[in-house]
């Protein structure tokens, strides 16, 4: 079984000027199919720019980049745009739904914008996703009209919409209450569990990374010892074969 | 088209400043509209006034200059001198006016003799420009006979046509004599018939109106005419006429174009005034847009960073933006457009007191395709600006926002 995500030797140098900040150094990561994998870290230690880094949205300064399979540097900017589209899915700590859309239009809109509208079927799919997250009685709200917790488990929803084979969660329950924050993770791993798609969350809450069945430590802009890479590390969980029927 | 969704929606998003939006560009057409029907109306008042009174193409005989003969060493050997011997007069002015009555164009012909005279009565004297011509086609080419305001037009052998003002100075009314006394020292007792009232000062004090069988004797000029004046059923035909008919007879042709060159010239500098009004009510118009998409792009920068973020091409993203400033471009230009019209529409049914139009307006004259055509497309390349902007966002920083 192919890895979701190979990244090699990966390095960031950010350059403003004659400054130059070194934020990740030699960095190795993999995911397979169907982990749920927590990437914690002190604050500024380079977490959300790995995770930029392994969405496309931020191109490394070194190493290398494998996704489901197809090694992503040569691809073009146009290109990388339509792999974010259908191979990866993004949840981040504000919603940013689109508030003149309802829950459904936001939730398809990743499907809708390549192909010309929203299809039924992809309403069909987005009032699935909308039912499975507890928003069954919401779908035709306008994302204006829903609470914090509602629009991050619509997030959700759309991030999943395209069948992704990784979604990547910035402290996707960095803005929520206890309470909503439980339920937002508890839909993470249960569409981790349901479906076998791979998450990686970027959190620096305990709580979260608890949850998670690996943990992954950056430190100085690299991973710990032990923690990630392609190490058997004790937090390490291998997903068995993705069950029948669940995909 | 999934993107047309969108930008309606972002349009609809915020109803009232849409309608504001959409409301400028419309009074901008309006202006645009209102000035496009007022200068065209102007124009065309101003040469029917010309054009309803005077003749459109006028003949007469080619001057004759005095000439430097030049020799072969390029030196000056002797001067040709204008023969004073010869009337100038049109002697053939019988098959000029032959042929200028079998063209379709030409609606109106008047062979004419235009002399100087002076209006003697008592110790009173004054000088007239005088027009003798055929007391039948009197009208042909100035309406005079609806200009009467004593007396009738009906000239007969010994009447006179003369203006209200130069019929005061010399205290003449209707029925009177007054002596006639031509530049050719030929005297004879004529009877006012009428007077008129043209509204042009110069022509109610000097110009008189006699029969060409009465003339004849009193200039000299037993057969021939001084000039052939024209009227054509379309008066901007003139020009090309005029070059058509100096060729054909070689007489000198002037077109009323070329005799009211002035008029000509404040036309053209009403036009040009006109169109820099347009190009400023236009400007203003794809400003507004333009900086109206501008803060849409930047209050949305955190939508669009997700919509990118989610893999939405930037093409969609610019494409949204260009279609709303299109919807906004088009609908504002069209509402403007009937506006323009309702307003051009109700100004041309004032009046004024003595019942001409108060503004001399053409409702028909708005530019109305051409001003819809540059607003929308104005508004395309006003919002390239914002839509390149939305599009180049990058998703990171949107996103962190
Ligand atoms: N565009 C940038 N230019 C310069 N430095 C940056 C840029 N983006 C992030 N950094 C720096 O990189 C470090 C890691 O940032 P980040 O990945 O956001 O950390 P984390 O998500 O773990 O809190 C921080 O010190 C931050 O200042
Ligand atoms: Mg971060």
């Amino acid at each position: 079984m192919t890895t979701v995500l190979e990244a090699r030797g990966i390095g960031m140098t950010f350059r403003n000027g004659d400054e130059q900040t070194q934020v990740l150094q030699d960095v190795d990561l993999t995911l397979d199919p169907g982990e749920l994998a927590a990437l914690t870290g002190a604050s500024g230690s380079g977490k959300s720019t790995l995770l930029s880094i392994v969405g496309l949205l931020l191109r490394p300064t070194a190493g290398t980049l494998t996704i489901a399979g197809e090694r992503v540097e040569a691809l073009s900017d146009a290109q990388r745009d339509l792999f974010r589209n259908q191979r990866l899915g993004f949840i981040f700590q504000f919603h940013h739904l689109l508030p003149d859309f309802t829950a459904t239009e936001n939730v398809a809109f990743p499907a809708a914008a390549p192909t010309g509208g929203i299809s039924p079927a992809m309403r069909q799919r987005a009032r699935d996703l909308l039912g499975r997250v507890g928003l069954g009685d919401r779908m035709d709200f306008p994302a204006t009209r829903l609470s914090g917790g509602q629009k991050q488990r619509v997030a959700i929803a759309r991030a999943l919409m395209n069948h992704p084979d990784l979604v990547l969660a910035d402290e996707p329950t960095g803005s929520l209450d206890r309470v909503a924050a439980g339920q937002v993770l508890d839909l993470m791993a249960e569409m981790n569990r349901e479906d076998g798609t791979t998450f990686l969350i970027c959190t620096h809450d305990e709580q979260v990374a608890a949850r998670c069945a690996r943990r992954i430590s950056l430190k100085d802009g690299q991973v710990e010892a032990g923690a990630g890479g392609g190490l058997a590390g004790p937090m390490r969980r291998r997903a068995g074969p993705v069950p029948p029927g669940r995909q | 088209m999934f993107a047309l969704t969108v930008a309606r929606r972002y349009l609809f998003s915020n109803p009232a400043q849409t309608a504001l939006l959409i409301a400028g560009v419309a009074l901008g057409v309006t202006a645009f509209v209102f000035i496009t029907a007022l200068i065209k109306g102007l124009a065309v008042r101003l040469t029917d006034d010309v054009t309803a009174s005077s003749a459109h193409v006028s003949l007469e005989p080619m001057t004759r200059v005095a000439r430097v003969l030049s020799g072969p060493d390029a030196k000056p050997q002797a001067v040709a001198l204008v023969s004073t011997f010869q009337r100038r007069q049109i002697r053939a002015w019988r098959s000029t006016e032959a042929l200028l009555r079998s063209q379709p164009t030409v609606s109106a012909v008047s062979p004419q003799i235009s002399g100087s005279a002076f209006l003697v009565k008592g110790e009173a004297i004054a000088p007239v420009a005088v027009t003798a011509l055929d007391p039948l086609d009197l009208d042909a080419i100035t309406p005079i006979s609806t200009q009467i305001v004593r007396g009738s037009s009906g000239l007969g052998a010994d009447g006179i046509l003369i203006g209200v003002r130069l019929a005061e100075s010399l205290g003449l009314s209707a029925g009177q004599p007054v002596l006639f006394r031509t530049d050719r020292g030929i005297d004879r007792l004529l009877t006012v018939r009428g007077v008129f009232r043209t509204g042009m000062q110069t022509l109610d004090e000097r110009v008189a109106y006699i029969s060409i069988q009465t003339a004849r004797p009193l200039f000299r000029l037993p057969e021939g005419v001084t000039n052939i004046e024209v009227k054509l059923t379309d008066p901007n035909d003139a020009r090309t006429f005029a070059t058509f008919l100096h060729e054909a007879t070689g007489l000198r042709a002037t077109s009323w174009q070329e005799k009211n060159a002035s008029l000509e010239g404040g036309l053209t500098a009403q036009a040009q005034t006109g169109t820099l009004i347009q190009t400023f009510s236009l400007i203003s118009v794809l400003i507004g847009i333009a900086s109206a998409l501008s803060l849409s792009a930047n209050r949305r920068s955190g939508e669009i960073g997700i919509m990118r973020a989610f893999g939405v091409s930037k093409t969609f993203i610019a494409t949204v933006f260009v279609l709303q400033g299109l919807l906004i471009g088009m609908i504002g230009a069209g509402i403007g457009c009937l506006s323009g019209f309702g307003l051009c529409v109700w100004l041309a049914t004032l009046t004024k007191p003595d019942g001409s139009m108060a503004l001399p307006i053409a409702p028909a004259e708005g530019g109305y395709v051409a001003v819809f055509l540059l607003t929308t497309l104005g508004a395309v390349l006003a919002s390239v600006i914002p839509a390149r902007s939305a599009a180049r966002l990058d998703p990171l920083q949107a996103i962190q926002q």
